[in-house]
């Protein structure tokens, strides 16, 4: 377990991360001596029927925390547990949207906390085998939570009988091998299957159609992660928290440009002012926040004028952008947003799997026309072309979200910093970083 | 390593390779984790070690390139026997990782992502975030992440894997006067890092 930055302690708004920062956590016999430590997963075993621990996951209001805020106990309705054959649990632990790191904090300080998340949710759809996909490069999270894994089947808590209860549990990981798109369900759905990870067309949605043709729920590993706590304390109690479309807290990781970088969880309908300026610290002396991705960054950047916006989603939408991962990213007034813009586009660029014609075409050209302005080649024409390019990758054209978000980045930093780009491209300077060569590729 | 002309898989991976279908519920979703295994004996897949996973799976070979091509983690080109996987995506470019991907290139005497040193111990890649970005600048060196890098940091993993570095006396020294020296204990406690 690295050392911690970010939240931790026993405190009323801490859900996910009260015992962090105990020694040993990692461990079963520690987790479990934690008030509530797999008490969820007993709970749910033998004192519960599996369509009341939905109803309860759907009464507490949990949203995905993955990207798209889904309504997780809706989610988990959608498998109709009585159809013959095997269903599938997948858990989304191919954490790579830029700037994002809570799920990474999450397996490294209680895997525990996600493996009983995983069963219960398991025994509530039907699911008798649980996979996680989890991103490759994650070797240590990928080690822990193996040990966990094999220490709740030591238990007995993931096998044929777990605590006495006739219902087979199992756990199973798979690993990725470096590719964007796999946070996409579908084409993690498709890397799991062992192919090219191009995601599908829907319908037949994955409650339908999902893991090996068969019925799955997949969930990202905070949002299962939170579930534990719900079973043990009620749904009601969780709705308590948040705002009234956005109940609970949940994990936000800040980087960037400020003093204390970390993974703090947050009470949704907080400030962006009170997560960036007084959990992570502001800005270093002498600088200002100039901007912010406020959930990874794929989502629509707010100005330091909008750091009064909430963290609900339902207020990241009102300002035009989303909650996304989680990942919050600043950036100073000594960068540069077309500098910036130019490194995400060519993130995008990479990353697209090229299945539809918009994203695969649109990132690199963007990517190019930005060269160009970089290289102070630019003119009123490539600023037009930023926005054709931008329109064009946006508003359903693709089958997943990847098309869009690079449509969003050069979309929202033309938006708000319109007077800058024009520096760039029709004055051929910049205000605020010293010239340097354009990025090497 | 194996020899560099060395290409074909050897009798136990492929044996290892011929087990895995029956793990998964479909039989074809084994092809990642055998590639890994190819990967690991040759350091990078060969044409011929493609071939050889896609017969021990019954699969096309073609098949097995499309999907070894498709994900960053494979290697078709030969690699270092170290290999750099430098973050350089905005969290950790706004906190000087391209200044540390310059030092990486020149330490190392690569210029571009992707060379190998002229002696083969190292190799260097740009990589997209790594999903630590609290510890920005941060790297993944083989199979670890390494945090908040700095020049003294770098330079003292290169030492130690190039053996200029003997003892764990020298290692300890030098490290004592980078003061964000590498990560090596995790647990420890590390002073925070003034914004680059």
């Amino acid at each position: 377990m690295p050392d911690l930055r970010g939240s931790h302690g026993d405190q009323p708004d801490h859900i996910l991360t009260r015992w962090f920062g105990t020694p040993d956590l990692h461990r079963l016999d520690v987790y479990s001596g934690k008030p509530g430590g797999y008490a969820a997963l007993r709970k749910a075993l033998l004192d519960m029927a599996p369509a009341e621990i939905t109803n309860e996951v759907k009464a507490s209001g949990l949203r995905g925390r993955g990207g798209a805020g889904f309504a997780t106990g809706t989610k988990w309705s959608f498998i109709n547990r009585d159809a013959p054959g095997p269903k599938y649990v997948v858990v989304n632990a191919d954490e790579s949207e830029p700037g994002t790191s809570k799920d990474r904090y999450l397996l490294e300080n209680s895997p525990h906390m996600l493996v009983e998340g995983i069963l219960i949710a398991a025994y509530a759809v039907g699911a008798n085998q649980a996979w996680v996909y989890i991103r490759g490069e994650y070797d240590e999270p990928h080690r822990m939570l193996h040990e966990a894994i094999e220490e709740a089947r030591a238990k007995g808590y993931v096998g044929p009988k777990p605590f006495g209860k006739d219902y087979p549990l199992d756990i199973r990981l798979y690993r990725g091998h470096g590719a964007y798109i796999c946070g996409e369900e579908t084409a993690l759905l498709e890397s799991l299957e062992g192919k090219r990870a191009q995601p599908r067309s829907r319908p037949p949605f994955p409650a339908v159609k999902g893991a090996w043709g068969r019925p799955t729920l997949l969930n990202n590993v905070e949002t299962l992660s939170t579930v534990p706590w719900i079973i043990n304390n009620g749904g009601a109690a969780y709705a308590k928290l948040g705002t009234e479309k956005s109940p609970g807290t949940r994990l936000m990781s800040v980087s960037g440009n400020v003093l204390k970088p970390g993974v703090y969880e947050v009470e949704l309908g907080q400030t962006f002012r009170h997560v960036i300026m007084e959990l992570a610290g502001g800005p270093p002396e002498g600088r200002k926040v100039k901007v912010f991705w406020p959930g990874g960054s794929s989502a629509p950047v707010l100005p330091e004028s909008m750091l009064d916006t909430h963290t609900d989603m339902e207020a990241l939408a009102a300002a035009k952008s989303m909650g996304g991962s989680g990942g919050v990213i600043v950036m100073d007034d000594q960068h540069c947003i077309v500098r910036a813009a130019h490194r995400l586009l060519r993130f995008y660029a990479h990353e697209s799997c090229g299945k539809c014609t918009p994203c695969r075409i649109g990132g690199d050209w963007a990517v190019r026309t930005y060269e160009r302005i970089l290289a102070n080649e630019g003119s009123q024409v490539e600023l037009d072309t930023l926005q054709r390019v931008s329109d064009g990758l946006q508003n359903g054209r693709c089958l997943c979200g990847l098309g869009d978000s690079a449509g969003w980045v050069i979309d929202s930093t033309l938006r708000h910093f319109r007077e800058e780009y024009v520096d760039h491209a029709l004055r051929h300077e910049c205000k605020v970083e010293a010239p340097q060569e354009a990025a090497s590729a | 390593m194996k020899s560099p002309d060395k290409t074909a898989l050897s009798a136990h991976v492929l044996d290892e390779i011929k087990e895995l279908p029956a793990k998964y519920p479909q039989p074809r979703s084994a092809v990642m984790p055998a590639l890994d295994l190819a990967q690991e004996e040759l350091g990078h897949l060969t044409p011929a070690a493609m071939s050889e996973v896609a017969a021990a799976l019954q699969l096309d070979p073609g098949y097995v390139e499309g999907v070894a091509t498709f994900y960053s983690l494979f290697h078709l080109e030969p690699v270092g026997k170290h290999r750099f996987y430098v973050c350089t995506n905005l969290s950790c470019a706004l906190r000087g990782a391209n200044e540390i991907v310059d030092h990486v290139k020149k330490a190392i005497g690569v210029g571009r992502s992707d060379q190998v040193s002229a002696d083969g111990l190292f190799s260097f890649e740009e990589v997209e975030c790594l999903g630590a970005c609290e510890f920005a600048p941060m790297m993944r060196l083989d199979h670890r992440y390494h945090y908040d890098l700095t020049s003294e940091a770098i330079d003292t993993l290169i030492a130690e894997r190039r053996g200029v570095l003997h003892t764990r006396g020298e290692v300890a020294a030098k490290a004592a006067k980078a003061p964000e020296g590498p990560v090596k204990k995790p647990r420890a406690p590390r002073k925070k890092k003034a914004d680059a």
